[in-house]
């Protein structure tokens, strides 16, 4: 399957790094086509602009420097979301591609009487979304779960009805212990490699 | 009161904008200290940087003399007022980050003696959401309001729960009518100007 990785941390020595060399190395292991975009590595600018702004309902043409994130979206079957929550959510460099990236005429498309988009993804027919939480897993209940909603509600709407999701998440991060975190990498190759 | 009013707009004429300044005259009309900290205009960074992750840990956790700013403005605020539009059911990255970078430990939350996290900005008595959709509210309740979850829940456990909330939405504002926007800044006023 045709595999899009988006991974979002600024260090290469990070937990999340290690998270993203085995989710590659599973969906590698099971035969799919990779592609990975790491936003800090390529210096993604996560803000929404005036420019972006004024061409909200315009051609995606008119926002060059989102194309090949675009095309990549296009080209994927399934999406990968590799991050740390911060906020119970994406941190500001994945909302930003969100924001910045799943524009009108990539994503969806808003009919000229109505409210509700039509989604444009439908070659998406998987999500994943691996994730370590800081804090324990009452406590973001308690914070309302917003970047589980956002990743498997929201981005999911626009991609194939029949989209499948995961969510793969080591809550309390914090306190955990190596073997907490080793069995962690275990179950996101289970998971991936599925 | 001393209120702070966090405006996240990419542009310098629009409907947030308005709203913007709806909340600060009402404010001001019911006596209140204002500051506005306009996030698109000072030109904040949202990205945390590996640097600022690093400093996260350690005592200086600020590297940013906007975050510093905006940090001293937080802990001077007893009313805390967020104007923005929802995007992807959240907030903008621009303010996502601005939280991220200045809620950090000494500022959003401190340990105690034993380790545990607790609420660093106990001084607030009002927060208060603002905010546009693109979504009906009926939408919007089904599916997802994580800006809201963000600064009503995630942003309470750092005030501490002792304080009055308020939202002020307006749904579907694609296909709203110039009354329905004329009726929703002036109820932002009248809100505001009774808090």
């Amino acid at each position: 399957m045709k595999t899009l990785v988006i991974f979002c941390h600024p260090s290469a020595n990070s937990f999340a790094a290690a998270v993203l060399d085995t989710s590659v190395a599973a969906l590698h292991a099971a035969g799919h086509e990779v592609r990975v975009t790491d936003l800090y590595a390529e210096g993604f600018d996560p803000v929404f602009s005036a420019h972006d702004h004024e061409h909200h309902l315009d051609d995606p043409s008119t926002k060059p420097d989102i194309a090949h994130h675009a095309a990549n979206l296009r080209w994927c079957e399934s999406l990968v979301l590799v991050y740390p929550s911060w906020w119970a959510g994406q941190p500001a460099m994945l909302k930003g591609w969100i924001d910045r990236v799943w524009v009108n005429g990539v994503a969806w498309e808003l009919p000229t009487d109505g409210n509700r988009l039509r989604p444009l993804l439908r070659n998406i027919r998987r999500l994943h979304v691996v994730t370590t939480h800081g804090s324990s897993k009452w406590i973001n209940a308690l914070e309302g779960e917003g970047g589980k909603r956002t990743a498997l509600r929201s981005l999911r709407v626009l991609c194939s009805p029949r989209c499948r999701t995961s969510w793969i998440a080591l809550y309390n991060i914090d306190r955990s212990t190596l073997e907490q975190r080793n069995q962690f990498l275990r179950r996101v190759t289970a998971r991936l490699s599925k | 009161m001393r209120a702070l009013v966090v405006l996240t707009h990419p542009r310098e004429q629009s409907f947030t904008r308005a709203a913007c300044d709806a909340a600060v005259s009402g404010l001001t009309r019911a006596g209140h200290e204002v500051t506005v900290l306009d996030l698109y205009a000072m030109g904040f960074e949202p990205a945390m940087t590996n640097a600022e992750i690093v400093a996260y840990h350690s005592d200086e956790p600020i590297l940013d003399p906007l975050v510093a700013q905006s940090a001293a403005a937080l802990q001077a605020a007893q009313i805390l007022v967020f104007v923005y539009p929802t995007w992807w059911s959240g907030l903008p990255a621009m303010l996502k980050g601005w939280l991220e970078k200045t809620l950090v430990p000494g500022v959003g939350f401190v340990f105690n003696n034993n380790h545990r996290v607790r609420p660093g900005l106990t001084q607030v008595r009002h927060i208060v959401g603002i905010s546009t959709y693109g979504s009906p509210r009926t939408y919007v309740k089904a599916i997802n309001d994580n800006g809201r979850r963000t600064l009503m829940r995630a942003l309470r456990l750092q005030t501490g729960l002792r304080l009055r909330s308020m939202w002020l939405g307006l749904y579907a504002i694609d296909t709203s009518t110039p009354e329905q926007r004329a009726n929703f800044l002036a109820k932002i006023e009248s809100r505001m100007a009774s808090l």
